[in-house]
Order: C-alpha cells, then sequence, then structure tokens
C-alpha cells in the first residue's frame, strides 16, 4: 500500500502531463496541467522547509558535540537564519538595498569565485589525463592542444589558419558526431525510464530496486 | 481537440515505443528467454568501490547529481543509490549522501533508511549521514568539496544530472584519494568524468543501470526496446542523409510533422 498508492498518483498525473504535451484545443487538459505545475511548485518550496531543518540538526550536532571547527557550524546557522530573517521580516523585497548588497555582494561574488577554481581543476584533470600513456590519451592530447591553440589568436599566427579550422572540423564532425549518438541513446533511455516508473515497474526512487 | 503542430510523428513514435515495451514486459513476465546485456564496467565496479570502504574503514560518498525529481537522470541515480545503500548497509559500511535539491534530499533519506532496515541493520543508520548542502549550485559544490576533504571517502560515486560541479567532484575525489564512479546523460560533463575518474557510465547506460544491477526480466526486456529504438534512430540517420544529399527530403518531412 506504501508503494502503490505513489504509484498510482505518479501514473494518473503522469499520464495527464504527457496527454497535454501532445493534445491541443481541450481546456480542461490545460488548465489541469497548469494546476499540476502549481502544485508541483508549491511542494517544491515547502521541501526547502525539510532542506533547512536537516542543516539545522547536522550543524546542531556539530555545535554541541564540539566537533572540529564547529565553528563554521555556528557560522552557518547565523548565516542562514540571519538572511531568511532579514529577507521576510526587514528587506521584503529583492530590490531593498541591504538585500542587494547581501546577493550582489557576496554570495554572486562567492559564486563566481567556487566557479573560478575550475580552471584549475580543468588544468589538474588534464594533467592526469594526459599522463596515461595509451592510445586514448594520445588522441586526447592531440585533439585538445588543436582545439586549444585553434581557438586562440596566438595558435594560428604560430601555425597558420589550418589550425583554426582543423580545431572547427574537430568540433563540429567526430566531437558532434559522438555527442548526437549519445543524445540518442541517453533520450530513448530517459523514455523507457519514465515508462517504467509510470508503470511502476522501477520504484527504485520509492526505496528499493526494481522489485 | 487536435494534436499539437509538430508533434504527430512524436506522439506516434511514443505510442509505438509504448506499446513495444508493455508487449516485452509481458512476454518477459510470461518467461521468454532475453538477451544477455554486455559488460558495464562501471556498475560492475559498485561492488568493488563498496568493498574497498568496507576493507579501508572509510565512508562512501554518494551525489544523485543536482537535478530534480522531474529529471529521469535523478530517478535513475535514486536506482542505484538503493543497490549502493543495501550492499553498504549488508558490509556495515557508512555511506554520505549529498544532496542539492530538496525535494530529492527526502527521498535520498528514505531510500538509504529501507536499505538499512531490508537489511535489518536499522540501528546503523545514520540520519545525519544523508545530507542537504545547498539549493545554490556552488554552494553545494562547495559543500561536497569540504565533506571530501574532511571525510575522505574511499569511494565516490557520481550519478545523475550534472553540469559545472562535475569536474570540482572528480578531481576532489580524486585528491582524496577514492575509487571514482560517474555517470551522467549530460553530453557536455562527459569528457570531465571520463577523463577523472575511474568508471563512467555513459548516457544510456546510467538509465540500464535498475536493469543491470537486478537482472530483473521485466526491467530487461524495456532494455531490448530501447536498443530497437536505437536502431531505428540509427537507421533514420543513415538513411537521411543518403536521400538528402540527393536532395529527397520526404524522411525529414514525414519525421518532423
Amino acid at each position: 500500500m506504501k508503494q502503490q498508492v505513489p504509484i498510482i498518483i505518479g501514473l494518473v498525473f503522469g499520464m495527464f502531463v504527457i496527454v497535454s504535451m501532445f493534445i491541443t484545443g481541450v481546456p480542461f487538459l490545460e488548465q489541469t496541467k497548469d494546476v499540476l505545475n502549481d502544485w508541483f511548485l508549491i511542494a517544491q518550496a515547502w521541501a526547502v522547509a525539510v532542506g533547512v531543518v536537516n542543516l539545522t540538526q547536522i550543524h546542531m550536532r556539530n555545535v554541541n558535540m564540539k566537533r572540529e571547527n564547529y565553528g563554521f557550524s555556528i557560522w552557518l546557522i547565523i548565516c542562514m537564519y540571519g538572511m531568511a530573517i532579514f529577507g521576510i521580516f526587514i528587506a521584503k523585497s529583492p530590490n531593498h538595498e541591504g538585500w542587494k548588497l547581501m546577493y550582489n555582494d557576496i554570495i554572486a561574488p562567492m559564486n563566481a569565485t567556487v566557479y573560478a577554481t575550475l580552471v584549475f581543476y580543468i588544468g589538474s584533470a588534464a594533467y592526469r589525463a594526459f599522463r596515461i600513456r595509451s592510445a586514448e590519451a594520445a588522441v586526447l592530447l592531440v585533439s585538445a592542444l588543436i582545439m586549444m591553440l585553434g581557438s586562440v589568436p596566438l595558435g594560428t599566427m604560430i601555425f597558420g589558419e589550418w589550425i583554426a579550422d582543423a580545431a572547427t572540423w574537430i568540433l563540429e564532425v567526430p566531437n558532434s558526431a559522438a555527442m548526437r549518438g549519445i543524445q540518442v541513446g541517453a533520450t530513448l533511455g530517459a523514455v523507457a525510464t519514465a515508462l517504467r516508473i509510470l508503470l511502476g515497474i522501477e520504484r527504485g526512487h520509492l526505496g528499493g530496486v526494481g522489485e | 481537440m487536435k494534436i499539437a503542430e509538430g508533434q504527430v510523428f512524436s506522439l506516434i513514435a511514443l505510442i509505438i515505443y509504448c506499446v513495444a515495451v508493455v508487449v516485452m514486459i509481458s512476454r518477459a513476465r510470461k518467461g521468454m528467454k532475453l538477451p544477455e546485456l554486455y559488460k558495464v564496467p562501471g556498475l560492475e565496479a559498485l561492488d568493488e568501490a563498496i568493498g574497498r570502504c568496507t576493507e579501508m574503514g572509510r565512508p562512501l560518498h554518494f551525489s544523485p547529481g543536482i537535478g530534480g525529481v522531474d529529471n529521469a537522470q535523478t530517478l535513475a541515480a535514486l536506482s542505484i543509490l538503493g543497490y549502493v545503500a543495501r550492499e553498504c548497509a549488508r558490509y556495515d559500511t557508512d555511506i554520505i549522501v549529498t544532496n542539492r535539491i530538496t525535494v530529492v534530499y527526502p527521498i535520498t533519506e528514505e531510500i538509504v533508511k529501507q536499505a538499512f532496515m531490508e537489511e535489518g541493520k536499522i540501528d546503523r543508520f545514520r540520519p545525519e549521514n544523508v545530507r542537504f548542502i545547498s539549493e545554490d549550485q556552488f554552494a553545494y559544490a562547495s559543500g561536497v568539496t569540504g565533506i571530501m576533504y574532511r571525510e575522505q571517502p574511499a569511494a565516490n560515486i557520481l550519478v545523475g544530472a550534472f553540469w559545472a560541479e562535475s569536474l570540482i567532484f572528480a578531481e576532489v575525489g580524486a585528491i582524496a584519494g577514492a575509487l571514482q564512479i560517474a555517470g551522467t546523460a549530460n553530453t557536455h560533463q562527459i569528457p570531465f568524468f571520463v577523463a577523472a575518474c575511474d568508471y563512467c557510465l555513459i548516457g544510456e547506460e546510467l538509465y540500464a543501470a535498475s536493469a543491470y544491477l537486478t537482472r530483473e526480466p521485466i526491467l530487461l526486456g524495456t532494455i531490448i526496446v530501447q536498443d530497437w529504438g536505437k536502431m531505428f534512430a540509427a537507421a533514420c540517420m543513415v538513411i537521411g542523409t543518403i536521400l538528402v544529399t540527393f536532395n529527397i527530403t520526404w524522411l525529414g518531412d514525414i519525421l518532423g510533422k
């Protein structure tokens, strides 16, 4: 029963959404689809509360047990609740100067910083991949070199126009072909997965592997 | 009432596909012999990863990606989580699950709890090991990075929908010395996983995981239809390319209807 109810709900509403994607001109279908989308958004918003409770539990436990670096847990709790309380009771609008300061001048640069660290990770991943002595690694190295040199003016200046053409060819021919092949397989796999879930054959998301 | 413009062929293809899946499922239920699946090293390595964690006495880290429950990749990842959590419970290995999406978090917690319950080891289930980190993509990436450095997992399993954070996770896992198994259908992230991880599930392999791990005939039946679909798509591409080369467009017209 615990698993059957979610399966039935999933099947009924899932079929509704699928049918409404293909059939037009039926107001009932379109209205119901909009209502279902709203329900999904509301459920998603409420789920944030579950996440906040989990974070609070984990970090309060760190503080109570005085685990290593528990100061960061205190800092997290202060920031999380501080920003929520400030946003709800003081700022009340995303255009509030204090809110903009928190978001545009603190959160956005921090996000950008983490994103920027990717360049170093790309460097270290490339180093490890190229260090492997295999035919695949050699192909990867050669194509990466052509791509990098073909994408910057310095490469064209040193080697001539052919390197830019070679880079474009790698990107548009073998790379696109492989990507499309993977996409075709992945799309069919996604449809099959969706169907298995709608029919209740695959129940991994309900806590059990496909019995 | 009418069929949406440009969706006629998609609808027919979907109906045929669904009918084929249902037929294969019913044939599998009747005990029809099904072809063997080819070996997927990434899925074969799951047991190796869990064994490594058990031997080293270190936890296993699992991320179901940063997609929501409306993403098929996340649902496929949850199936893999069910298997991994059950094996971890069987061998008394700690499993740390990090989540970005709040809707996914209670589902992963329930899956892990259920796995420990099924193995009769509910007392070994540690709710604090299933963690919600942040809804923000890079805050989540930072949180996972911190966990990898602090808790030094012996295995790092990254399956689901990943975007820019994929390489951060894979590299941090490599620095932590973890055996890494990754899988995604996001084509732009696959090269990162291939370069940085020990094993990689590419595209459809991720969706075939539950059938592969359980060897359930009904699930295997759907994989066969998937392969038929791929063959049909490949045939359309080859024939379409030849026809368009000779300026014949009827196939493209039918597919675009």
